[in-house]
């Protein structure tokens, strides 16, 4: 578990700066069915100021990866291995940057819990299980702000108003007073997100936030994080397996499969230039709308493997359609560095191989 | 409507719905007084050809649910007349059908729910849900049950030794395939899809999309296809009815629809479908505001406060779903005026 001295190397992503990196993380959870590996060795980069996507089928270890960097995994789950690193830019000290291991602290600690809703927030999929049903949206944005930046209840008032009225919300002084019931899905959504946005964060993880919202819901939504984003450079983290969202939304795109990254590249290069045959096949999948396409779709064979098992060699050699005998299935490839921004995990694009982290 | 449809030969279509209602009641206070309707359906007007897929899209609360229950009847309308061809008895009204009736013609509709957790009974195994409409409708007993359900479950792609399995021990592609096996086995003419694949991971989505194309071709099924992922619903329908507040603003070939839309609300739908392309990034149209509500709708037409192609007309009238192309209906006064872009401009 020792601090790796690259760490503080340059980002895979040309000329961005890092925020977030992540090395080698194993999230598992001790279940009464044994021990599921949601996260096998993570490694990936969070690039400052952009909009990077993360995609894969469900149980890919998508969410969790966002639950470990926000130390939010409860019992029993734990992070078993692994380093987070938040390099944080300090806006009073010159922007000097501090580079804090977020594994070494304690999930539910003081410096956790300073850097939580303060300098990394989250939004999730559905507004009306995250909002507290017995509280107003105001009492929910004002106590994030009075906890977080030392103001009284007027001045943090007047803030939740302010914020309100800068995501879109008609009559903000009238929503504050509003509880989230009363509220529609489109609307609830803005309210959660102005909870999340209350003390403009870094970093914003957004956990499918236009899932369960209608198109033209979703179309507004994206329209305004688009906008918060400019304008008050934070990244975005958009977990999401909407392909269409992520073309619209994203910078750059990370691909999971059964709790490893497959493959890190530029949106274009994801869209346009897939090395994975898993990204390849996830595109292949869905339904191109305005593509005049009436031939079938072609799907990925088989499904996800529970994580409890352990597959031998590359975990998605039994669904890959170019696996190689002899190879994919016995070694593990390792990422590697395949061009300008672009990183993958595959035997057909190079030899690295990697050591098996598997930890009891 | 019907005047226009004088060009569609009747012998081809399945089924044909007129001026469709459902309305709901508000009820409140102690004595569960009713205080106001919501108009989930109202006054919807369509008609399905024999084989085809009817793709039927809105946003939520628009009624496209209620519109498909209501036409196999899991709701009694409020008003308005479904007739369907049978293939043993010719046309019926299905809204004016006693229940005790309704028995004979139910085996040729059935349904796909969107939930495949919900929709299966738990307690039940998989042998069970899908011997249970046969049972019912008093089929098959015995040893040919058996061979029937096991049929079914090939047909749906599934290994019949896995009949005496409950619902939880499969995953949720595999229960939307019990789901479908379940619906097929009356050997129904019509089935209504309601979101069929939108619970699914879009791999799965993927492997049902194309089991129900297969299906279609192979027992020569009808479709309708409730749905709102535009996407999917433009890969599957051979044509689209596009809801607004309880109507239908727009009927046409899926073609038509997507690419030279006759209704300001449908153009805005298009604009808003996130493109999976990084390239294509602008999006020109923007749809202000919500849905406005079944229960206070607006005057005139339901989506002017919407429209940026809004007249005074609109706000005052409300415009009957007219045929502006042949069988391309609309339900907009300036219909046939409007330079409308369709979904890839």
């Amino acid at each position: 578990m020792n601090q790796s001295s690259e760490s503080t190397t340059k980002s895979v992503f040309e000329g961005e700066d890092t925020i977030i990196k992540v090395r080698d993380l194993h999230t598992y959870f001790y279940t009464d069915l044994g021990i599921s590996r949601a996260l096998n060795g993570v490694n990936l980069e969070i690039p400052r100021g952009k909009v990077m996507g993360v995609v894969g089928e469900s149980g890919c270890g998508k969410s969790v990866t966002a639950l470990s960097i926000m130390r939010m995994v409860a019992k029993p789950g734990k992070i078993v291995q692994g380093d987070i690193t938040f390099f944080r830019k300090d806006k009073k000290k010159n922007d000097a940057i501090e580079e804090i291991n977020l594994t070494k602290l304690e999930g539910m600690g003081p410096e956790m819990r300073s850097i939580r809703g303060a300098q990394m927030s989250m939004i999730f999929q559905e507004p009306m299980t995250s909002l507290n049903p017995s509280y107003t949206i105001g009492d929910q944005i004002m106590e994030a702000i009075i906890l977080h930046q030392n103001v009284d209840k007027v001045e943090a008032e007047r803030r939740a108003v302010e914020i309100l009225d800068g995501v879109g919300m008609a009559n903000p002084s009238l929503i504050v007073k509003r509880y989230p019931h009363e509220l529609s899905g489109g609307m609830r959504q803005r309210a959660m997100i102005s909870l999340a946005l209350s003390c403009t964060p870094a970093v914003l993880f957004a956990d499918e936030p236009t899932t369960a919202l209608d198109v033209t819901t979703e179309a507004q939504i994206l329209d305004l994080m688009r906008d918060l984003q400019k304008r008050i450079d934070m990244s975005i983290v958009f977990i999401t397996h909407n392909l269409g969202v992520v073309a619209q939304m994203c910078d750059y795109v990370t691909v999971m499969y059964l709790g490893r990254v497959v493959e890190q590249a530029t949106i274009d290069d994801t869209f346009y230039n897939p090395m994975h045959p898993y990204t390849s096949s996830l595109l292949r999948s869905i339904p191109h709308v305005g593509s005049h396409q009436k031939d079938r779709l072609k799907p990925i064979r088989g499904v996800v493997p529970d994580p409890y098992s352990k597959v031998k060699g590359c975990p998605f050699h039994p669904r890959c359609d170019k696996a190689m005998r002899g190879l994919c299935d016995v070694k593990v490839p390792g990422l590697t560095v395949v061009g300008k921004s672009h990183t993958v995990r595959c035997f057909l694009h190079s030899d690295v191989e990697e050591e098996s982290t598997y930890v009891q | 409507m019907s005047n226009e449809l004088a060009s569609i030969n009747r012998d081809e279509l399945l089924l044909e719905v007129k001026d469709l209602k459902k309305h709901f009641p508000i009820r409140k206070g102690v004595i569960r007084r009713s205080t106001g309707l919501v108009k989930a359906v109202d006054g919807v007007n369509l008609y399905v050809k024999k084989g085809e897929t009817l793709g039927l899209v809105g946003e939520s609360g628009c009624g496209k649910t209620t519109t498909g229950r209501t036409i196999i009847r899991l709701l009694d309308p409020t008003d308005g007349e479904i007739h369907f061809n049978d293939p043993k008895i010719g046309w019926v009204d299905l809204a004016k059908m006693e229940r005790k009736d309704l028995m004979q013609v139910r085996p040729h509709m059935q349904i796909i729910f969107q939930d495949p957790f919900s929709s299966l009974d738990p307690r039940m195994t998989v042998q069970r849900i899908v011997s249970e409409p046969l049972m019912i409708n008093k089929l098959a007993t015995g040893s040919e049950l058996q061979d029937r359900v096991a049929e079914l479950l090939r047909t749906v792609g599934m290994r019949p030794e896995y009949m005496s399995r409950y619902p939880h021990a499969f995953s949720g592609g595999q229960r939307q395939r019990i789901g479908i096996a379940r619906a097929l086995a009356l050997n129904p003419k019509l089935i209504i899809c309601d979101e069929p694949v939108s619970a699914l991971d879009v791999s799965i989505q993927a492997q049902v999309l194309n089991l129900l194309e297969d299906l279609q071709q192979d027992l020569d099924l009808t479709y309708i296809f409730v749905a709102h992922d535009l996407s999917v619903v433009e890969h599957i329908s051979d044509r689209v009815a596009v809801m607004y507040v309880g109507r239908l603003v727009e009927l046409a070939s899926t073609e038509n629809l997507y690419y030279s839309p006759k209704h300001p609300y449908t153009e805005a739908l298009m604009a808003a479908v996130p493109k999976p392309d990084p390239r294509k990034r602008d999006r020109p149209i923007k749809l202000p505001g919500e849905v406005a509500s079944p229960a206070n709708p607006p005057s005139g037409c339901y989506f002017h406060p919407r429209c940026r192609y809004a007249k005074d007309i609109c706000s005052k009238e409300t415009p009957p779903l007219k045929e502006v192309a042949p069988e391309h209906f609309a339900a907009c006064h300036f219909a046939g005026e409007l330079k409308l872009r369709g979904v890839l401009a």
